[in-house]
This record gives structure tokens, C-alpha cells and sequence, in this order.
């Protein structure tokens, strides 16, 4: 009986589906702004200091912004490469480290222009080669005089140069999903497509935290990978989790017009699971008497997956399309 | 291993029923069914050369088991289009095709190559040297290299990926050696003198190399003959396939979506170009890669259009998912054959530079914006034609897909109690 009614739900045009204005004034222009104020300011952060321990601020508030645009993982960030340029994890060849180590044995020159350094790996670029130079002991003991310093400025001025062209493509990308199935747009064709790539991005994006910021750490009972953590060495893996949830539950909010108990009700308990694990880096899932509680966050996630689906994604009619972690 | 877009849907009547979707789902199993038979035909040529080269090594036996790899590609990379749809294609296909790897696991390597890494402790293993080792705190024989070792105790040793022992990769390690070029020109340049079997034999161990290289060569034609007997008319795929006719065609179009965007335009492209890395080439040892890309392509088009040509220029085909779309929305068809064939015209020009000398790796290098481009134009028409793919779940109606083991899915009353 109930099956059928979501059969039809979902074939009906719901009053109250999602309008697209809201969610880009409401969640993604306001998150977008954010992110390119921050690293700006790490960029000049950078070049008032730019050794670790004066820049790890700075740093950490820019993180901050990113884990609240991640998720929105089309249109501008998308767009030649950025996200994989901003935030290139997981990293499971080593390459980071690989290519700042490459970087700074040839003491490479590339960093003194902003277009050279555009042109190198994204492995030695964003936030993830950052951390590695300022939370790292092996990079991290550089002085104001070293390459490595220029490095991080090169770094730095890098990711606000990126977040402010996503800013600056945001404002056309916005018009063309506000002009879905009008003439002339050839991206979206229809109404509902751009409702369908905000509903993918929250699906994709809950998927993410649960399979990879959750499910790489975690790898198995008899052989857990605390050491894959994302952004354990600057401490931020569990608080990555919890952001990336809150930026969530903040899309599945404004892109669903009628309140939604159930889903809030998930992302409730998830939030409250995720406070009782202790562990930034969540080294814990290494430990069998506390692993439990990150299972737990991960089964909490995925709750939300499903009860997101039954509640907004039938009743916009929607199911996620293909994302770019389809693939192994 | 997601399948996002998850071979279930709703028996909603939504979905029109206009085309004959059996008769559909009947091409595209017949399709796979000579893929894989293909693919196993090109697998015992490969047997053949690798036995004839072991058995009088030489440059010319060396150069002979390479090509006949290289032909066996050509078959195998267009069933790839049947791997994120079908999740028995997709259980199974990290034993054959599984990349990239840590070849250090294997065989030899370059000094530059370094040992052991935090995420792969047998990263440089090394197992034609060593008759005996530790994995994973268990004492492992290995004084015999033989198909269940290579199967049960080396294949994604210690949980990681990258201990990658099996399949065409691995095959292809052994007949290159590393590609040791970086971005410059220049495939793997293994001499055939490490399959020498008197005091010409070069990097140790050429016994025990060629046992590996026979060992790996047979379980890949095991592999295959399995996977070609589950398209049989009673195999396990094809009924799989045909017991839920709108959750065979969401599979066909999961199948080409999944490929096409998260795989192939991301993972397998777009991560290269950007990370500047060699080894992110997808055929490295052998510098085959523009033609991974460009096969992989063909056999998308191949699930649309209803149409495979063997290895022998026979054509299979038969009613086309294309007809099936057409029918449901004639525009959406038309776009999206369009991009299946800009796609091709993309791959086709990678392959034509490569071809032509401009090898892939270079490609790759930085600041190489002739190379960027080519990948990235692919790239995007790889996105692009994936937008219209999910047009086509649309206009047939089958778009109330879910997650892959929801509750929403498998018991429908359940989110709502």
C-alpha cells in the first residue's frame, strides 16, 4: 500500500519542491563568499608569516570554509579540476608527499609565479599539501628564509586565487541553473535538473563521509588504517566529519520546501554519536573499545542516506544521478 | 565498487512499456557474451606466445607475447561498459583487470622506485626473488609460483588494492618491465634476457619470473572463461539480467554512466593530468593507454547502439537501447548518440597523436597544454554525454533508483513507519 504511494508521489509535481533561488542564496552563495574570504586571508596570513606554528590558524579556518562549499562538487568546482586542485583525498599512493619532497629537493622555481605554480601537480597543491608542510615534522621545521616558506605562500595565494574564480563562476553558473529548460541553456535542460544536481551533490557528499572519511580509517576490524584518516596530521578528521554533515543538513534543508522531522532527526543522532568519539584523528578506530563508536557514526550516516531518499528525494521525485565517486 | 545509480528500481508502471525491452536486454547479453569469449580467444593467442617465448626466450618470442597482449586489450576494454552495472562483472573484475598496482610486489624495480610506504607494506615484495616471505604475520611458501598463490595469497595482499598480482596488468609488467621514461617517450624496456634460462638470464630468478608470467597468463584465461560462461543462455549474469527487465536496463545505463563519469573522465583521466603522474596512465608498462581510453569508449557505445564487431569483423547486434530511448523521447536519443560519438571523435584524436608519437605520457606532463587539452576535451565529453545518459533514465521513466541496499528499496514500507 505504502509502496504505491511513493509511486505516485513521485510522479506528481509537488507544491512544494525545492525552489533553486533559495539554495543558492540561502546555502551555496553565503558558503561560496565564505570559503574565498578565508583563504584569502590565509593567503595574506601566509605572506605576513609563513611558518607553521604562525599559520596553522589561519589554515584551520580555511579548512573550516572548505568543509562547508566540498559538497559542491559541480559546476565551478568541478570545472578544470578545482576540487582535486583544492583538496586532492584521498592520496593513496603517497603522492603528496612525493611531490612537495620533488618540489623542494630541486628547490623548483615554478613557485615564484602564481601561472607556474597552476601548472604543477595537484599533489603539491590545496589543502592537503599545506597540511603536510605545516603539520608534518618532516616538512614543517622550515625557516621564514627557505624554500619551503615561498612554497607555502605559492600555496596559499594558489587557493585564493582558485577560490575566487569558483566565487566569480558561481554568479554565471548561478543564472544558468536559474534558467534550466529555457532557451539556449544546454546545461540544464529541464526544471528539474538543476534540482536533481543539488540533490546528487547531498547524496554524494553523505556518501563520501561515510565510505571515505569514515570507511578508509576505519578499513577492518582485524586491520584498521588510522593512518588514513583525512587531515589527521592537522587534527581535523573528526571535526571534517561533523562540518560536512552540518553543511548537509543545511542543503537538505533548504532544498526541501516543507519541513523534514525525519531527516533532522538523523542528522540529530549522527551529530550526537560523532560527540561521543574522543579522537580528533580519529585514531580510535584502532582501539576495540572505542572503534565502536566511529562504526556507529558510520552506520548513522548512512541512516541519514536512506531516510534523506525516502523523504526528499521521493517527494522531489528525485534519485541521486551518477557522481564522480562512481568507479573504484 | 559504488554503484550509486543501483540496478533495482521500483516496478513502478511508470516506465512505458513501448520497445520490447527483452529483446533489448537479449543484445546487450549477446553483446557481453562475445566480449568475453573474444576476450578469452585473444587470452589462449597470449598463452601460446608466452609459452613459445619461454620456451626459446629471444626478442622476437618477447615482441610476439607482446603484441599478442596488446590485441587481447582490444576485445577486453570494450566489456568494461558491463562492469558497474553487473555486480557479478563487478565482483570479479578486480582479479583481471585491477590497476594501478604496486609492481614492486611482483618483480624487480628500479631503485627509484623505494620500498615499503605507509599505506602498502609489501609495496616492494618482490616475490620472483623470494621463495619465501611473511604477509601479514603468516609464513608463506612460495618456492612454486602457481595460480592459487598468485590468487588466494598475493592478490590484494594485506587488504591493499595497489598489491595488485593477477590479471592483464600484472601480465603486462612482466612483458614491459617499468616504464622508467617519466613524462618523456618510451614504454617499459624489459629485455628478454630475464627469461633467459642459462647464464644469459638478466635481474635474477628467470625461472621463477616465467613461472609467474605462465602462472598469471593461466588464471587470467580461468577468469575469463568463467566470466564467458555467465552469458551463456543459463548463465548466471543473463538470468540475473533478464529476471527484472526495467532492472536490466537501469544496469545497461549504470553500466555506461558509471564508466563514463566517475572511472573513466575522473579516475582514470582527469586524476592524471592533474597529478602530472606517468603511472596514472592506465596502460603504463606498455604505453598502451590511449587505446584503454579509446576501446573503453567504443564499448559504451557499443551497450547504446546494440552493435559489438568481433575480433573476427563479425557484427552482433540486434534491438538497441537507443531504439528504446527513441521511442520514449526521440530528442534524447539524438543528444545523446551525439555525445556518444563526439566522445569517440575526442578518443580518436588522443589515440591518432599517440599514434603518431606523441605518446600519452607526455600528455601528461606539465605544462604540456597541447596534451591537457586533448585529455581534458575527452574528459569533458565524457561528462557531457553522462548528463544525457541520465536524461535517458528519465525519459524511460526509471529514474526511482535508489541506493544499492536501502531500505527505501527493499522494503518499501519500512522509511515510512
Amino acid at each position: 500500500m505504502r509502496f504505491f504511494l511513493v509511486a505516485v508521489l513521485s510522479c506528481l509535481a509537488l507544491p512544494a519542491v525545492a525552489d533553486v533561488q533559495a539554495v543558492l542564496q540561502d546555502h551555496v552563495q553565503p558558503r561560496i563568499d565564505r570559503f574565498a574570504q578565508e583563504t584569502d586571508e590565509l593567503a595574506e596570513a601566509a605572506s605576513a608569516d609563513c611558518t607553521a606554528t604562525g599559520l596553522r590558524p589561519a589554515y584551520q579556518d580555511a579548512f573550516d570554509a572548505w568543509m562547508g562549499v566540498s559538497h559542491l562538487s559541480f559546476g565551478p568546482l568541478e570545472d578544470e579540476g578545482r576540487m582535486l586542485a583544492i583538496a586532492f583525498w584521498p592520496d593513496s599512493r603517497g603522492m603528496v608527499a612525493r611531490a612537495l619532497s620533488s618540489l623542494v629537493a630541486d628547490q623548483d622555481q615554478i613557485v615564484r609565479t602564481p601561472e607556474g605554480f597552476a601548472e604543477v601537480s595537484v599533489a603539491a597543491r590545496g589543502l592537503f599539501a599545506l597540511e603536510r608542510l605545516l603539520y608534518d615534522d618532516d616538512f614543517s621545521g622550515y625557516g621564514a628564509q627557505e624554500y619551503e616558506c615561498t612554497l607555502v605562500r605559492a600555496i596559499a595565494r594558489d587557493l585564493a586565487r582558485m577560490a575566487a574564480a569558483v566565487n566569480r563562476d558561481w554568479d554565471d553558473f548561478a543564472k544558468t541553473m536559474l534558467t534550466a529548460g529555457q532557451g539556449g541553456n544546454t546545461r540544464f535542460l529541464t526544471e528539474r535538473e538543476p534540482r536533481l544536481a543539488l540533490y546528487t551533490a547531498l547524496m554524494t557528499g553523505l556518501e563520501f563521509t561515510e565510505d571515505q572519511r569514515l570507511g578508509r580509517p576505519l578499513g577492518t576490524f582485524e586491520r584498521p588504517r588510522p593512518n588514513r584518516a583525512e587531515a589527521r596530521r592537522s587534527g581535523r578528521s573528526l571535526r571534517n566529519v561533523v562540518l560536512s554533515l552540518e553543511a548537509l543538513r543545511d542543503l537538505a534543508r533548504t532544498l526541501s520546501a516543507t519541513p523534514i522531522p525525519r531527516s533532522e532527526a538523523a542528522f540529530d543522532e549522527a551529530l550526537e554519536t560523532a560527540r561521543r568519539i574522543e579522537t580528533p584523528d580519529l585514531a580510535s578506530v584502532a582501539d576495540p573499545s572505542t572503534r565502536i563508536r566511529v562504526e556507529a557514526l558510520q552506520q548513522r550516516i548512512g541512516d541519514i542516506r536512506e531516510t534523506v531518499a525516502a523523504e526528499i528525494g521521493a517527494a522531489l521525485g528525485l534519485s541521486a544521478g551518477f557522481n564522480s565517486m562512481d568507479g573504484d | 565498487m559504488k554503484r550509486t545509480m543501483t540496478a533495482i528500481a521500483l516496478g513502478m508502471a511508470a516506465s512505458p512499456a513501448l520497445a520490447d525491452k527483452a529483446a533489448v536486454l537479449d543484445t546487450y547479453a549477446d553483446i557481453a557474451q562475445a566480449g568475453y569469449e573474444d576476450s578469452l580467444i585473444k587470452a589462449q593467442e597470449l598463452k601460446a606466445a608466452v609459452e613459445a617465448l619461454l620456451a626459446d626466450p629471444s626478442p622476437d618470442t618477447l615482441a610476439a607475447a607482446r603484441t599478442a597482449w596488446l590485441e587481447s586489450r582490444v576485445p577486453y576494454q570494450q566489456t568494461e561498459a558491463y562492469r558497474f552495472g553487473n555486480a557479478i562483472v563487478d565482483d570479479w573484475e578486480g582479479k583481471v583487470n585491477a590497476w594501478p598496482l604496486d609492481e614492486g610486489l611482483i618483480d624487480y624495480v628500479d631503485a627509484t622506485y623505494g620500498g615499503a610506504t605507509d599505506e602498502n607494506l609489501y609495496a616492494a615484495l618482490n616475490v620472483v626473488a623470494n621463495p619465501a616471505f611473511t604477509l601479514s604475520g603468516v609464513e608463506i611458501d612460495a618456492s612454486e609460483i602457481t595460480p592459487a598463490l598468485l590468487e588466494d595469497q598475493l592478490h590484494e595482499a594485506d587488504a591493499v588494492e595497489a598489491n595488485v598480482a593477477t590479471g592483464y596488468h600484472a601480465i603486462e609488467f612482466l612483458l614491459w618491465g617499468q616504464d622508467l621514461n617519466g613524462t618523456e617517450p618510451g614504454a617499459g624496456s624489459r629485455v628478454w634476457t630475464d627469461y633467459a634460462l642459462d647464464d644469459a638470464c638478466t635481474n635474477g630468478n628467470c625461472d621463477r619470473r616465467g613461472e609467474y608470467l605462465q602462472a598469471a597468463t593461466d588464471l587470467l584465461i580461468s577468469d575469463l572463461e568463467w566470466m564467458a560462461a555467465q552469458w551463456t543462455d543459463d548463465g548466471e549474469a543473463r538470468t540475473t539480467l533478464m529476471s527484472n527487465e526495467d532492472a536490466g536496463i537501469v544496469a545497461m545505463l549504470t553500466g555506461m554512466g558509471s564508466l563514463s563519469y566517475g572511472e573513466q573522465a575522473g579516475e582514470r583521466m582527469k586524476l592524471g593530468v592533474m597529478l602530472n603522474d606517468p603511472e596514472e596512465e592506465h596502460d603504463c608498462f606498455s604505453d598502451n593507454t590511449h587505446n584503454s581510453h579509446y576501446y573503453d569508449g567504443l564499448g559504451i557505445r557499443n551497450v547504446y547502439m546494440g552493435e559489438y564487431v568481433r575480433i573476427d569483423g563479425s557484427v552482433v547486434s540486434g534491438p538497441s537501447l537507443s531504439e528504446l530511448v527513441a521511442e520514449a523521447d526521440a530528442d534524447v536519443d539524438s543528444a545523446l548518440r551525439a555525445d556518444l560519438n563526439q566522445t569517440m571523435i575526442e578518443l580518436g584524436q588522443i589515440k591518432a597523436a599517440a599514434e603518431a608519437g606523441f605518446s600519452y605520457d607526455q600528455m601528461l606532463a606539465r605544462g604540456n597544454a597541447a596534451g591537457e587539452d586533448l585529455i581534458m576535451s575527452a574528459v569533458n565529453a565524457l561528462v557531457t554525454q553522462t548528463r544525457s545518459i541520465e536524461r535517458a533514465v528519465s525519459a524511460l521513466g526509471l529514474d526511482q533508483i535508489g541506493f544499492e541496499g536501502s531500505d527505501s528499496l527493499d522494503n518499501p514500507d519500512a522509511v515510512f513507519q
